[in-house]
């Protein structure tokens, strides 16, 4: 008997452990079932309630404009559609999928509640739960070579992408890049045209061929464009200076902003981002922070859909006809906030030194690491490329030089900790006066600035990430006069303030459903 | 009462060491470490599996458990608390840096809740049964019952945005310079922290009141022909005193630790709102230190709490 139960239990350990470690057949990788998944959502119902109307049904990865393809199939929802596509597919109803998000807002708990609904309309079980953790890991970990087996255990994740270039949006589904997406040549080839051109005319086409596969194979089910909501109070005034991305940074024209006087008849603005504990270096996020946006310059500047619009740093620059050089000409005495000459010299060690920072913006990562070599003659600075980036131009009206002379000698990896970022040095329009670190931070015009002494005496920047909680209360209070939200709830109460604004900006920041399409899921 | 005092401080130390220990394995079991949390998820694709390691190398993660728990615990022994993960700044300047915010509300909220509290909770048994104790029973009732974070939004909606009398949060504003300039920020969080822990004593320092003066000694007093004033402040006030000491002496801990809810709602500096941030970044230097003086600062009011009873009520004996 006892010698049963030992083979028995041995049986059970054994099966046990063979059902833990098998891989399990993913339908998901049916095309039929992806489509039968959008077919299913009706996504204008829930931009329409859930949104309240502030967000855009999304047909396509790549924001509305000149980049759109024509004629794409929208998948409007059509449940029966849905449920002839699974029959079709013979889709096994007793599956529950497994849907990962990393949100922590009740929006997307709603949101998921809704998808369950109306997946389970159509037969298709799913659970949701929230990444915890290594969200990054958990998202992105990449399969062995060549495997049908992916390395992420979920079915499908819902996430956003917020490109900065347009190509983000479709260089991660390239082979080997991808946790959901199998390795693809003609997915490789599509992707290798739009990256393969700087003549946008070219560059437009080959976006909208790719769109149209993808429109297809669904490698992400879009849901919505989330646009993005620029608030200031009425007592300020940009002057035409125009509105656009405000998560990067792009010619806000500062300088001529005004500001009615205050009881003590200063001309001050208050907004939000400032730092908690240390200021956030601009080479991840590069227009997210106050700082960065007031108090750094770049060689080029943008306009408000972020095309480079001009000099900033560089009084002009020129690229090569093939799209492999670039020379900037910078501005004669041009200075740090302490008075110390911003040269080349800054520009080349800046750029050396952010190959080497890790977690970079990997639109800066991309044309950094296509740069052949770089050389100086006085004021002027060539860079040539060993491989075309289309971006190029778009990286350095983004990217912000930061002072070599306090920052030389740093260790990469830690970058962040350099006791730079608690008061740090900038080269913008306003420089800060006075930090109290999680109080406030106080900026007043930089008075060596080539392009003009602002006319706003003083900027005060109250904590708070991307995301602040206070917006609603320091709005009300008078206490916050500029800065921008994604908040669908943030927005319809700005909106009732009679003293604010809200301007919307459409922005390339898609949520989408990540769809996981290997043969087979690990367990 | 020396030998007590020295043998309870003793005592603290492998407590200590103890309850360090298990918050650095709490912390160690939590899913993630500091790097994944520095990585934004939506460009965590673009960092090569190198350049984590890179970053967990340059941060000690790459370590085992063990090893940073004892390299750690060395430090600390060596008084030095180590820097912070995220940004790199000393864990002592942040502490300092954040401490006189959290001291100031909490000292605050610590005096006014105590006196107002024993006045009302001694006002409310002596006039038991009476509309006034009434009254303060249900106020009593409603302090315990209601979030402080509710509170606090109703006084901001109140006084800062329909009154426009005080600010709606923050600590410091451009241009302040003294205590005295920027008391206007402490009015509103300091008061909303004072009525919750107000409650609390009022209804500790009423039944203790209450029950003094059901005893004997009272009734001695009484059939001496003392003076009712004397009866009931001198005699039975000192001996309620016991049980609301030992409720303060509790709170003692939030001088150092802050009030985590107040400190987010009135966007107030404090170490609380520190610590919350340390949690969710997984910055276990910050974490453990905050936490370990939290622990010192809740053995050591249980020893001020024993030693104060002992003073207080002379039948308590320290052994």
């Amino acid at each position: 008997m006892k010698k049963f139960l030992a083979m028995a239990l041995a049986t059970a350990v054994s099966l046990s452990s063979t059902y833990a470690w098998a891989d399990r057949a993913n339908q998901l990788s049916d095309e039929r079932v992806r489509q039968a998944i959008a077919y299913a959502i009706d996504m204008d119902t829930i931009v329409a309630t859930l949104f309240e109307g502030k967000a855009i049904v999304a047909d396509s990865m790549i924001p509305n404009g000149g980049y759109k393809a024509d004629g794409l199939e929208r998948y409007g929802y059509d449940p029966e559609k849905a449920r002839a596509l699974l029959k079709d597919a013979g889709w096994d109803d007793g599956q529950v999928l497994d849907v990962v998000y990393y949100y922590g807002d009740q929006l997307t708990a709603d949101l998921m509640v809704a998808l369950q609904a109306y997946l389970g309309d159509v037969g298709i079980k799913m659970t949701y739960r929230k990444l915890e953790g290594d969200v990054g890991g958990q998202l992105n970990a990449l399969p062995d070579s060549g495997s049908n087996t992916s390395a992420v255990k979920w079915d499908i994740a819902y996430g956003a992408k917020a490109a900065l270039a347009l190509q983000e949006y479709y260089n991660g589904y390239l082979s080997g890049k991808s946790s959901y997406t199998p390795g693809d040549a003609d997915r490789d080839a599509l992707i290798g045209r739009i990256n393969g051109t700087v003549d946008v005319a070219v560059q437009k086409e080959a976006f909208k061929d790719f769109e149209r596969y993808e429109n297809k194979v669904l490698s992400d089910i879009p849901l919505y464009y989330q646009q993005l909501f620029i608030y200031e109070s009425k007592r300020m005034s940009r002057n035409g200076g125009q509105y656009g991305n405000d998560q990067f940074t792009y010619d806000w024209n500062i300088v001529n902003w005004t500001a009615e006087p205050n009881d003590k008849g200063k001309k001050v603005l208050y907004t939000n981002t400032a730092p908690s504990q240390f200021f956030d270096h601009p080479w991840l996020n590069p227009g997210i922070y106050v700082f960065s946006k007031i108090g750094l310059d770049h060689l080029l500047t943008a306009d408000g859909s972020l095309a480079p619009a001009g000099g900033q740093l560089a009084e002009s620059y020129s690229v090569s006809d093939d799209g492999m050089s670039v020379t900037f000409d910078m501005r004669d005495g041009l200075t740090w906030h302490d008075g110390k000459p911003l040269t080349v010299a800054d520009v080349t060690w800046s750029i050396e030194t952010a190959k080497t920072v890790p977690g970079i913006n990997g639109v800066f990562a991309n044309t950094f690491d296509s740069i052949k070599d770089m050389s100086v003659d006085g004021d002027k600075l060539t860079i040539n490329f060993s491989t075309l980036d289309p971006n190029m131009l778009l990286t350095f009206s983004q990217f912000a030089p930061l002072p070599k002379h306090l920052l030389e000698g740093l260790n990469p990896a830690e970058f962040q900790q350099h006791p730079f970022w608690q008061n740090p040095v900038g080269s913008g329009p306003f420089k800060i006066a006075e930090v109290q670190m999680n109080d406030f931070v106080r900026f007043v015009p930089f008075e060596n600035y080539h392009g003009g002494v602002a006319k706003v005496e003083e900027i005060v920047a109250f904590p708070s990430g991307e995301n602040d909680g206070n917006v609603i209360k320091n709005a009300s209070a008078g206490r916050l006069d500029f800065g921008f939200t994604k908040s669908v709830a943030d927005v319809k109460s700005l909106e009732e303030m009679e003293h604010m604004r809200v301007i919307p900006a459409d922005i390339p920041y898609t949520r989408s459903l990540r769809i996981n399409k290997f043969a087979n899921i690990s367990e | 009462m020396l030998t007590f005092i020295v043998r309870r401080l003793l005592i603290t130390l492998p407590m200590m060491l103890v309850i360090s220990f298990l918050v650095y394995l709490g912390l160690e079991l939590t899913p993630g470490d500091a790097v994944s949390h520095m990585i934004d998820p939506e460009v965590a694709n673009e960092v090569t599996p190198e350049q984590l390691a890179q970053l967990r190398a340059a941060y000690g993660l790459d370590k085992s458990f063990i090893e940073r728990y004892g390299i750690w615990l060395v430090n600390i022994v060596q008084g030095n608390f180590g820097h912070s993960l995220s940004g790199g700044v000393s864990i002592s300047a942040i502490v300092l840096d954040r401490l006189p915010a959290t001291l100031e509300l909490s000292v605050f909220a610590l005096l006014f809740s105590t006196l107002i509290g024993c006045v009302l909770g001694t006002i409310s048994a002596l006039r038991r049964g009476s509309a006034t104790d009434s009254t303060l029973t249900v106020v009593g009732m409603l302090g315990v019952s209601i979030p402080e974070f509710f509170f606090g939004l109703v006084a901001i909606l109140i006084f800062a945005l329909h009154l426009n009398w005080l600010p709606v949060g923050g600590r410091l504003m451009p241009g302040d310079e003294s205590f005295i300039d920027h008391l206007p920020n402490i009015i509103l969080p300091g008061i909303v922290l004072s009525l919750m822990m107000t409650a609390g004593v009022m209804r500790y320092s009423r039944s203790a009141m209450l029950d003094s003066l059901s005893r004997e000694f009272i009734r001695t007093a009484r059939s001496k022909g003392l003076p009712e004033w004397r009866i009931n402040l001198v005699h039975g006030f000192r001996v309620a005193l016991t049980p609301v000491v030992v409720l303060i002496g509790f709170r003692l801990p939030t001088l150092i630790g802050g009030s985590v809810i107040i400190e987010e709602v009135f966007q107030w500096p404090g170490v609380g709102s520190e610590f919350i941030e340390a949690v969710r970044g997984s910055d276990y230097p910050l974490v453990m230190s905050i936490a370990l003086m939290s622990v010192f600062a809740v053995l050591m009011a249980s020893l001020i709490v024993d030693v104060l009873t002992a003073l207080i009520d002379p039948r308590v004996r320290l052994g």
